[in-house]
């Protein structure tokens, strides 16, 4: 920010010195006598000689240098997530009772996400029960940072992150999910993984 | 015994140095093209000097001291001669390589390790953090011009000359080829393989109030720098 | 003047160091592996195969990484300077070797100049000045730093730089000072002189002069810019320090500097310090070898290496990175009167401390171990008493309440 540009943000509510920047001294809104100090706890005889801090560091090193190591050797080994409903992986689109979609198009998940990854064409729903529907529904996978701010603005509970991990593609084109792919991992993981809810028929 | 045959060449040689240097340093008006003249009268000199040099005799020990002379010079020149001051330190911890080098070669061994650790170690490095903080660019007036380069340029030459002069005149005469160590007794004394402790007890026996003197000057000046850096002035707002 | 031993040495050497680095660069992944519960690399073997040999293909796939990555030059570097930084760096730290002795000497006799000797396992044989030249070696390895930081025109690699250069010149101090002690006891500056002494006397130098060997350890660590010292890269704070704009095999050589700084100073604690090539009982400490008698000795010498480079490696891991100011306090106020108490103890020793053991009846060296033992225990002890020891970082109180 420009010195010459006052007034733009926060930056107003604090004191600025003569040049425009910060005062050194910031306003403290208590009075100094209720002002205490924490101080680092001072170390005994035995501490300063340094010799505890010493060995304490290279007895944690050595046990964890011998102790049981935690590698899980990945593609012989496959590594099971303890709690897969809690887990945010790849995201998969609900389908209800009668193998629609879930999802209403109302855009509550794109503007969640702040990878801004979510990218919805919404169109006139053939079906009653509701206004719109997703005509196309791309996720790209690339940018997603898998917060799972999606799954929780989803009002409809259509869009849900499963444990699947280890997604990977040869193109960046390969890895945009479309909304027949989001549908399909719904189909490959719907036994291991029942939907959270079962709103809308579930 | 080499005999200095023409000290006009060494004359020559040393107004040759001079136009290169002025030719070389940097002057409100100097392009390119004058400083190649300068390189070019700069080689020429150096030639001279050259020529007058007395052979060593072993061909090889010849090419070492002549290619360690030359590059120190040369480094020399151009550390004075550079914009940018980072250059000229980097220069000047060439011309502190090639004087060890000459060092080495004449068999001071702790000589030469003692000046790389002190000045290129230590001194230089010191020069570079300031230069580093300084004037990365050499943007400066003081490093775009020098101000007395004429003035600079001929005092330097004629000093040279002088001292080349002199050099030459004793190297030739008879007395000091008398009172020179024969070869076989110049490997006893400091250029010894075990010359260290030779260097040790002469400096801490025969020179131990010098070396004591020096010892409390640098501790004086230790002590001072301290005291003038934790002068602290209390801001009063 | 070169001779084809000489040669041969050189090539040896320099073969030798890459490949040691090379496969400790994979050993200290291990290490840093194992410390944190992992497993690490443990897959590359022989290409195209599925044989694995625990990883040890790793270092050469690393290489071929390193080589053909992409060569690329930022835009507003000085470029002679990015460019010469990275080569004095190593050719500084590679010319260290030319004095440190691999082991002893061969049994096979050469002539040279008329006299016959044996062939000893040094490049550059005879150097009387052995440890002060390593030591300038090092100095020269600071403008690497300085000149790789200022020249990539980044405020990190700036910041890393100076502050690399500030720690190396001031630990040059207390490494000269630990060094210097050795040197009083050995009488000689050579290193092959030094571990002679050593190992005919049987009793190494550490337990001498521990308080030397602490200073020295701490101030080798420093020099060598390893973990609890690294603030020149300090990834956390500065991206890579002084070679955040390098990469390729610009950044491999600088990368393998500094485990060559790490041998440097593993070799001359072991030297100077934990008797180089010497071993009781197994290595005998004369200079007449027999062929299994010279290579225990190299074996001997580079295993004591290898430990002291393990320690590094677990160092590491350890302890906290210095904060500046304490790195500071650390060299200026702990480690340079220490190194000056040590210093001052043997010269004590070296004049008096014969006559007055031997008059005494008690055997000489006994009594330096044990005068060496009880000085460390209080100089730390006094120093402990004597430095703050919190470091007041706060505002300063009267005024930061006013307003």
């Amino acid at each position: 920010m420009k010195r010459d540009d006052p007034g733009k943000g926060d930056r107003h509510l604090l004191p600025t010195g003569p040049d425009g920047c910060f005062a050194q001294k910031v306003p403290v809104p208590v009075s100094r006598a209720k002002l205490r100090w924490i101080e680092e706890p001072k170390l005994g005889p035995a501490g300063r000689t340094y010799l505890p801090l010493f060995l304490g560091g290279l007895t944690t090193t050595l046990r964890h240098l011998l102790g049981r190591k935690v590698t899980v050797q990945s593609p012989e080994e496959r590594y099971s997530p303890p709690d897969p409903l809690i887990y945010r992986g790849v995201h998969r689109l609900n389908r209800d009772a009668e193998g629609r979609v879930k999802c209403v198009a109302c855009f509550l998940c794109a503007t969640a996400c702040p990878a801004h990854c979510i990218d919805i064409v919404a169109a006139e729903s053939p079906w009653p029960d509701r206004e719109k529907y997703p005509q196309t529904f791309n996720i790209d996978e690339l940018r997603c940072i898998f917060c799972g701010m999606c799954e929780e603005a989803c009002p409809v509970d259509a869009i849900e992150l499963t444990s699947l991990y280890d997604l990977s593609g040869k193109s960046r084109e390969e890895m945009i999910f479309d909304k027949a792919k989001l549908l399909g991992i719904y189909d490959m993981t719907k036994d291991a993984e029942p939907m959270r809810s079962s709103r809308n028929g579930g | 015994m080499p005999v200095l045959e023409a000290p006009q060449i060494l004359v020559i040689a040393a107004a040759l140095a001079a136009a290169a240097m002025w030719l070389m340093l940097p002057r409100v008006r100097a392009g390119a093209p004058s400083r190649a003249a300068g390189v070019v009268l700069g080689l020429a000199s150096l030639g001279f000097f050259a020529s007058q040099l007395p052979g060593l005799g072993d061909w090889a020990d010849g090419l070492i001291v002549f290619v360690f002379s030359g590059v120190t010079v040369a480094a020399a020149a151009a550390t004075v001669t550079v914009h940018k001051p980072v250059y000229a330190a980097i220069w000047f911890g060439l011309v502190l390589l090639g004087t060890a080098g000459l060092f080495l070669v004449q068999g001071a061994q702790f000589l030469a390790v003692a000046t790389v650790v002190v000045y290129a170690g230590a001194i230089l490095v010191t020069f570079l953090f300031v230069l580093l903080l300084a004037q990365p660019e050499g943007r400066a007036p003081y490093d775009r011009t020098s101000t007395e380069a004429l003035v600079s340029a001929t005092v330097g030459a004629v000093i040279v000359g002088v001292l080349s002069i002199a050099l030459g005149r004793a190297l030739s005469s008879p007395t000091l080829a008398q009172t020179m160590p024969p070869a076989a007794r110049r490997a006893t004394g400091v250029l010894s393989e075990h010359h260290v402790a030779a260097l040790g007890t002469e400096l801490f026996a025969r020179h131990l109030v010098a070396v004591e003197v020096a010892g409390i000057l640098l501790l004086v000046a230790l002590v001072g720098a301290t005291a003038i850096a934790t002068v602290r002035k209390e801001h009063k707002p | 003047m070169p001779t084809l031993e000489t040669l041969v040495k050189i090539a040896l050497l320099i073969a030798g160091l890459m490949t040691a680095a090379a496969y400790l660069v994979l050993v200290e992944r291990w290490v840093a592996a194992w410390i944190q519960d992992r497993l690490g690399p443990n897959r590359v073997g022989i290409p195209l195969t599925k044989v694995r040999l625990f990883g040890l293909g790793q270092p050469i796939a690393d290489g071929v990484k390193f080589l053909s990555k992409e060569e690329c030059t930022p835009a507003y570097v000085d470029r002679l300077l990015y460019f010469l930084a990275p080569i004095i760096m190593f050719v500084a730290a590679m010319a260290a070797f030319a004095v440190v002795p691999i082991g002893s000497v061969l049994p096979i006799d050469v002539e040279i100049d008329g006299t016959t000797r044996p062939i000893e396992l040094v490049v550059a044989p005879g150097v009387d000045v052995g440890t002060v030249f390593v030591f300038a070696a090092g100095s020269i390895a600071v403008f690497g730093v300085l000149l790789g930081g200022w020249a990539s025109n980044n405020k990190y690699s700036l910041l890393g730089g100076l502050r690399s250069g500030a720690q190396l010149l001031s630990y040059e101090l207390p490494l000269g000072l630990g060094i210097l002690g050795v040197v009083m006891v050995a009488g000689s500056l050579r290193l092959e002189t030094i571990i002679t002494q050593q190992a005919q006397s049987g009793v190494w130098n550490a337990a001498i002069e521990p308080l030397g060997l602490l200073v020295f350890f701490v101030a080798g660590f420093a020099e060598s810019g390893r973990l609890p010292f690294d603030l020149a890269e300090a990834e956390q704070e500065l991206v890579g320090g002084y070679h955040t704009e390098y990469g390729g095999i610009k950044l491999l050589l600088i990368l393998v500097t500094e485990f060559l700084h790490m041998f440097i100073a593993s070799f001359m604690i072991v030297i100077l310090f934990f008797g180089g090539w010497h071993l009781w009982g197994l290595t005998g400490s004369g200079s007449e070898v027999t062929w299994p008698v010279a290579i225990i000795r190299v074996l001997v010498l580079l295993g004591k290496v290898l430990l002291t480079i393990l320690f590094f490696m677990v160092a590491r891991w350890s302890w906290p990175r210095f904060r500046f100011d304490q790195l500071m306090t650390m060299a200026w106020k702990v480690l340079l009167p220490l190194g000056l108490v040590n210093l001052l103890t043997l010269a004590v020793w070296v004049e008096y401390g014969d006559r007055v053991s031997r008059a005494m009846g008690l055997p000489p060296l006994a009594v330096m171990a044990v005068c060496g033992w009880i000085v460390l225990i209080v100089a730390w002890a006094v120093l402990a008493w004597a430095l703050p020891n919190t470091t007041d970082n706060r505002p300063r109180r009267e005024s930061a309440g006013e307003l």
